[in-house]
């Protein structure tokens, strides 16, 4: 039976619930709202929840499980012999899981009848034959013990199915019946419910704990299986990046800090442009700025916030890079050979900082309290001298913590450095030259033809915890500071 | 400044005159109109910044919207197209594009002698650098679709080859032909021609509004359509995902969650996921909703989900702050009439704090909808978005494209008609993104209540 | 209402550090000062005192132009000294300022070292000739300041580390080490606990020997305590100025009896 058509099940039991809750809690106070503990409509959803909850609670734990229960058996079934050179256990089971969705589709088409495609003894040439022709994909040949554990898989998927649907269908017509009778005068139907919503409320809340948690295992369980393929110390410590692509033979040399170079080598040039730029704006637009002038100026720089990352990538690809080959190129200087180069990313990364830059150092300055500009101005400091000598000493922490959220923003930046910054890793000094960073190289590694088990594809995700951390402590670094800062002028 | 140490120093300012201006208070006030030169200074070079930005958008990107139609007669000649003459639907079928194709070169070289061009391309063949490859199809769909128009001479308007729609964009210069295989001078010498004599124009191109992307080698044909519904599938999983979840996610940090580690732990993780670069949740999506939940690549939803959980902190940050500038007394005077803690949020909390929720979920919206690189790993990119979805299941789990991914996809490739239309692409998404941030502009000013 | 002029007269015993004429203050369309005349002596402390909003801050603070940091702020008329307008368009408010110095309300150290404070207003104006010599103004003014002893020995400790009366005499000798001629105190005890409030007091009376002080004040006691001359105003207006003895014993005008006597304020 069909998740879907289940869960209209359910809904409907819950709905029959929720008018027999309602109903009967009313009679049990006579047909007048007003002896009832809760208004009538709280004995309703009471019963709605109480039938809702365990059974898509049980529905989704179930579905969870089960795949990871059959995969289990089944991948017991598959022989040694089964995985091929340069193959994993993980690559067969998916075919073992395209065949079986490709029986189920041919049965479901009329291609093969239900019965051969049960039977262990049929001929794989031809069914792998009538596969095709029903359209269904399958790679290659289909063999005897894949067949086998489609078939088992199939079985056991769909046992597991009818389990599930005549569970969850007991279970609601339960809890149903229990939750109906609970309606009377004076059950406390409103705390009840309310205990429900607040349950409902604080999971919602919990998304931001789960969504941390299936970041971190991603990396974690990748890494580590990148790591049991490839030396971690290599990984750390190689100056080389050069994967190789499995098939073409030689070993991949996957080393971290030319991409890390890269990174931080961009990351500077933005903040270059970045700082001084947003710096400069913040105070002119905090200190001098009339009301009239910060009003427009400071929405027409926020803009630049707002504006999509693809944008610049394609800014940095398409004008930035010719227009600095032009001055810096063969036909000018000649330090530069392509238009994409550390400084071609470096400056659009810039531009797109200097709004980020100015807004928190705006937010910042003005959080230096008046006190300190009368004091400076009470012995004559001029507005300038104020600022150099007072605000921004005064103001410095918090500004270095924004800076430091700024360059956590340049690191893990992607898009303009996969359009605007080339794809060779290098460790060099020349910001005319191409080089590549590690968000870029996650982007090529995971979108490239590399098969997803490789460490080529692998290293993505230990490339992805390293950046993860690297951001994760400048931002937690950048906001511990912030806060420190704020406190002293609360 | 320590000018302590410089030997100007000693002078005592209070000895002259308050209305003689001396020496260092000169040199201090120029000191002053540098450093508020530099602030003017910063931020014009930030104002310029985006002009030039704009610009080269603006300017780079509108001929995208504009393409060069060529209009001819063509001839369906029944031999070539239904040998057997009974118009059976079927055996029409079997013509493929390849035997529309030397009917529509014939077509254009008539138009060309017609229009007394002089030039020394007399072959038929010779015609197909200037029309679209699409045009074949363009004329089988319509043969295919009323058959009795087979026989007669029908008047069709051809998408112009990309190159010839570049020469009269001034992208395809007449210096740089030595170094294309695709075009020769005569063929623009005859495009020069057919503009006078009207039968070339360059037009505008609802199909690049609507239309769907094309392959490699046909670019004046690619459109950004689909990708468009693309996003809007995925903008319909964030808003009926992020939304509920978010709203409910503030109001229980906001009213309910006691003071405990279990709140602070979620405080942490809403701050620190609102600063994990977007490729991290790229690579979440990658691993959790593909590898382990088998969800299909390239499909919306999974586009949806990552996006949703990208700005699901934005959304919760800005929901909280509505939440909290409702005013506590608010509160109390549900909870003084009797309400429950619940229904003072619902019933009064929340309705008030409805156009400040509304608007932070616009600008997350807006910021997932120009968000970019998760969409490449999750593989909804170098996909060709050639059929619009036919429908909501289809539209959620069919592969598609995104309109940001769209625009990398074809800033990606070689042929250099594509960057116009990578241009086009972002007017076109600056366009929403204007609307969207104009909408929760006006909301904020038009209901932002001042307790 | 009591002759402005008359009363200008009768002070002007001493040389007048500082007259004003016809001072009119507006903060957008609020006429905060009223037709404001008044002459202030030279090394004495002058007390204003009045009613809160009634202007003696603003007035205050017209003295040294810090109102021209406010935007709204506009000032008629003239306030000399020493016979030189300071609302002329040739005069430079910050070299005015160095020549009438401020302290203010809260004790608004920078969060700088002790030394770094007092040195600040000294090398913007270019005061000292070399390290020794700034190192000697610094001492002089913390001497001043009366707070030496209290320091001498963490010069580079933060001077946002002292006590609150610390603070406020740092902030003090900050001010005099620009060697001004003119002190403002704007409720410079205002923050301050009693026994603060007495040592800084106790400095003010001090001070008078070498500076002149105009101080605003919200406590009558003070007022009596430290000044030598009063000025009483009241929505604006100055409403009587004289001999401090004279204001608290035989105020001339109904509403200053009021307010010394509580009935107003």
């Amino acid at each position: 039976m069909p998740v879907i058509w289940l869960c209209v099940i359910v809904l409907a039991i819950s709905i029959v619930g929720f008018i027999f809750g309602r109903q009967r809690a009313l009679s049990s106070a006579g047909g007048d709202a007003r002896n009832l503990h809760s208004l009538p409509n709280y004995y309703g959803w009471n019963v709605f929840m109480k039938v809702v909850a365990p059974a898509f609670g049980l529905m989704i734990v179930w579905l969870i499980a089960q795949p990871l229960v059959v995969q289990n058996s089944i991948s017991g079934m598959i022989p040694e012999t089964e995985i091929k050179e340069g193959s994993s256990i993980g690559l067969v089971m998916a075919e073992v899981r395209r065949t079986a969705d490709g029986l189920n589709n041919a049965v479901a088409a009329g291609v093969i009848s239900q019965d051969l495609s049960n039977d262990p003894g049929a001929d794989v040439e031809a069914l792998t034959a009538s596969l095709k022709e029903a359209g269904q994909v399958v790679t290659s040949t289909i063999t005897q013990p894949i067949l086998l554990a489609a078939q088992a898989y199939r079985t056991m998927t769909n046992t597991g199915s009818l389990i599930l649907a005549a569970l969850v269908l007991l279970v609601s017509l339960g809890a149903a019946g229990f939750a109906v009778r609970q309606a009377d005068k004076d059950y406390k139907a409103r705390n009840v419910v309310e205990q429900g919503v607040l349950a409902l409320l604080m999971a919602a809340a919990s998304v931001a704990i789960l969504t941390t948690i299936g970041i971190v295992l991603s990396l974690v369980f990748n890494t580590a299986e990148f790591f049991r393929l490839y030396p971690a110390a290599d990984f750390f410590t190689l100056l080389e990046w050069a994967p190789s692509f499995s098939g073409r033979g030689g070993a991949s040399k996957l080393g971290i800090l030319p991409l890390l170079w890269g990174t931080i080598y961009i990351s500077i040039i933005a903040l270059l442009v970045a700082v001084p730029i947003g710096l400069f704006a913040a105070v002119y637009l905090s200190e001098y700025a009339t009301p009239r002038v910060r009003g427009i100026a400071k929405p027409l720089l926020e803009i630049l916030a707002g504006i999509p990352t693809i944008v610049y990538g394609l800014f940095a690809l398409l004008t930035i890079g010719p227009l600095l080959v032009s001055v810096f190129g063969e036909d000018g200087a000649g330090w530069m050979s392509g238009g994409r180069a550390v400084m071609t990313a470096g400056i659009a990364m810039g531009i797109m900082l200097i709004p980020f830059v100015s807004s928190l150092s705006d937010d910042i300055i003005n959080a230096v309290p008046q006190a300190m500009r009368d004091g400076s101005y009470g012995l004559g400091a001029t507005q300038s001298e104020t600022i150099k000598q007072v605000i921004l000493p005064a103001a410095l922490p918090g500004i270095v913590g924004a800076i430091l959220l700024a360059a956590s923003r340049a690191i893990g930046e992607t898009m303009i450095v996969v359009m605007g910054a080339g794809a060779a890793a290098r460790l060099s000094l020349n910001p005319f030259e191409a080089m590549t960073t590690v968000t870029a190289k996650i982007v090529s590694q995971l979108t490239g033809d590399s098969d997803f088990a490789s460490p080529e594809a692998l290293v993505a995700f230990a490339l992805g915890i390293s950046l993860f951390v690297l951001t994760l402590g400048l931002n937690v670094f950048a906001l511990y500071i912030v806060r420190k800062y704020r406190e002293q002028y609360e | 400044m320590t000018d302590a140490s410089l030997p100007t120093g000693g002078a005592k300012p209070q000895s002259g005159s308050l209305t003689t201006v001396d020496a260092r208070t000169k040199k201090r006030n120029a000191a002053e109109k540098r450093f508020r030169a530099y602030g003017v200074a910063a931020i014009s070079t930030g104002i310029l910044f985006l002009i030039v930005l704009l610009f080269s958008i603006v300017t780079s990107g509108i001929g995208a919207f504009q393409q060069t139609f060529i209009t001819v007669p063509v001839y369906l000649d029944e031999a070539k197209l239904d040998k057997k003459g009974n118009r059976n639907i079927d055996d029409i079928k079997k013509v493929s594009t390849f035997g529309y194709n030397p009917l529509i070169q014939k077509a254009v070289l008539k138009s060309v002698q017609d229009a007394g061009i002089e030039t020394p391309l007399t072959k038929s063949k010779q015609m197909k650098a200037l029309i679209s490859a699409s045009a074949a199809g363009q004329v089988r769909a319509a043969v295919i679709d009323n058959p009795a128009l087979i026989g007669q001479t029908v008047e069709f308007k051809f998408l112009a080859s990309s190159r010839v729609d570049g020469y009269l964009k001034d992208r395809v210069k007449r210096e740089h032909l030595a170094r294309d295989k695709n075009i020769d001078a005569e063929h623009l010498d005859i495009v020069d021609g057919l503009q006078d004599a009207g039968v070339l124009a360059k037009t505008f191109n609802p199909a690049f509004i609507f239309g769907a992307d094309a392959s490699e080698s046909r670019a004046e044909q690619a459109g950004i359509g689909v990708a468009m519904l693309g996003s809007l599938f995925m903008m319909f999983v964030v808003l009926f995902l992020a939304l509920p979840l978010g709203v409910a996610a503030s109001i229980y940090l906001e009213e309910f969650a006691p003071k405990n580690r279990l709140t602070d732990l979620i405080e942490v993780n809403i701050s620190n996921l609102a600063a994990v670069p977007s490729i991290v949740f790229g690579i979440l999506g990658l691993a959790v909703f593909i590898q382990f939940m088998h969800l299909p690549q390239s499909a919306p939803l999974v586009g949806g989900l990552v996006l949703t959980l990208m700005t699901l902190p934005t959304i919760i940050i800005s929901t909280r702050a509505s939440l909290k500038s409702v005013p506590p007394s608010i509160r109390d005077a549900a909870l003084g009439v009797g309400a429950s803690k619940m229904q003072s949020v619902f019933h009064h909390v929340l309705p008030l704090a409805a156009p400040g929720i509304l608007t932070g979920t616009i600008i997350g919206l807006a910021q997932a909808l120009g968000e970019t690189a998760p969409l490449l790993l999750i593989g909804m990119v170098g996909y060709i978005a050639s059929n619009a979805p036919d429908g909501i299941a289809s539209g959620l789990l069919d592969p598609n494209s995104a309109m940001p991914a769209q625009i990398y996809e074809w800033a990606k490739r070689a042929d250099p008609a594509y960057y116009e239309r990578a241009w086009g692409g972002i007017i076109i998404l600056l366009v929403f993104l204007i609307s969207m941030n104009t909408l929760a502009v006006i909301l904020r000013r038009r209901f932002e209540r001042r307790w | 209402m009591y002759d402005q002029a008359e009363l200008g007269a009768a002070v002007d015993q001493n040389s007048t550090k500082i007259s004003a004429r016809n001072v009119q203050v507006y903060y957008g369309d609020t006429h905060a000062i009223k037709d404001v005349n008044v002459d202030i002596d030279a090394k004495a402390v002058t007390a204003f005192i009045g009613p809160s909003g009634c202007g003696k801050s603003t007035f205050l603070r017209c003295i040294n132009r810090m109102n021209d940091t406010i935007d709204v702020c506009r000032v008629k008329g003239d306030i000399l000294i020493d016979g030189e307008d300071i609302y002329d368009k040739r005069v430079d408010p910050v070299q005015l300022r160095a020549k009438v110095g401020m302290v203010f309300q809260k004790p608004n150290p920078f969060p700088k070292s002790i030394y770094d404070n007092i040195a600040y207003g000294p090398r913007i104006h270019g005061l000292a000739k070399n390290k020794a010599d700034l190192d000697d103004i610094v001492e002089k003014s913390l001497r001043r300041g009366a707070i030496w002893d209290e320091v001498k020995d963490r010069l580079h400790a933060p001077g946002t580390g002292l006590s609150g009366g610390q603070q406020q005499r740092l902030c003090i000798a900050r001010a005099v080490a620009t060697e001004p001629e003119v002190l403002l105190m704007d409720e410079p005890c205002s923050a301050l606990d009693p026994i603060a409030t007495a040592q800084v007091e106790e400095l003010i009376d001090e001070l008078r020997h070498q500076y002149s002080v105009v101080i605003v004040t919200h406590s009558m006691q003070q007022a009596a305590r430290v000044s030598q001359k009063t000025a009483f105003f009241h929505l604006g207006n100055l409403v009587e100025f004289g001999e401090t003895s004279q204001i608290f014993t035989n105020p001339k005008d109904e509403r200053t009896e009021s307010y010394i006597t509580g009935r107003i304020g």
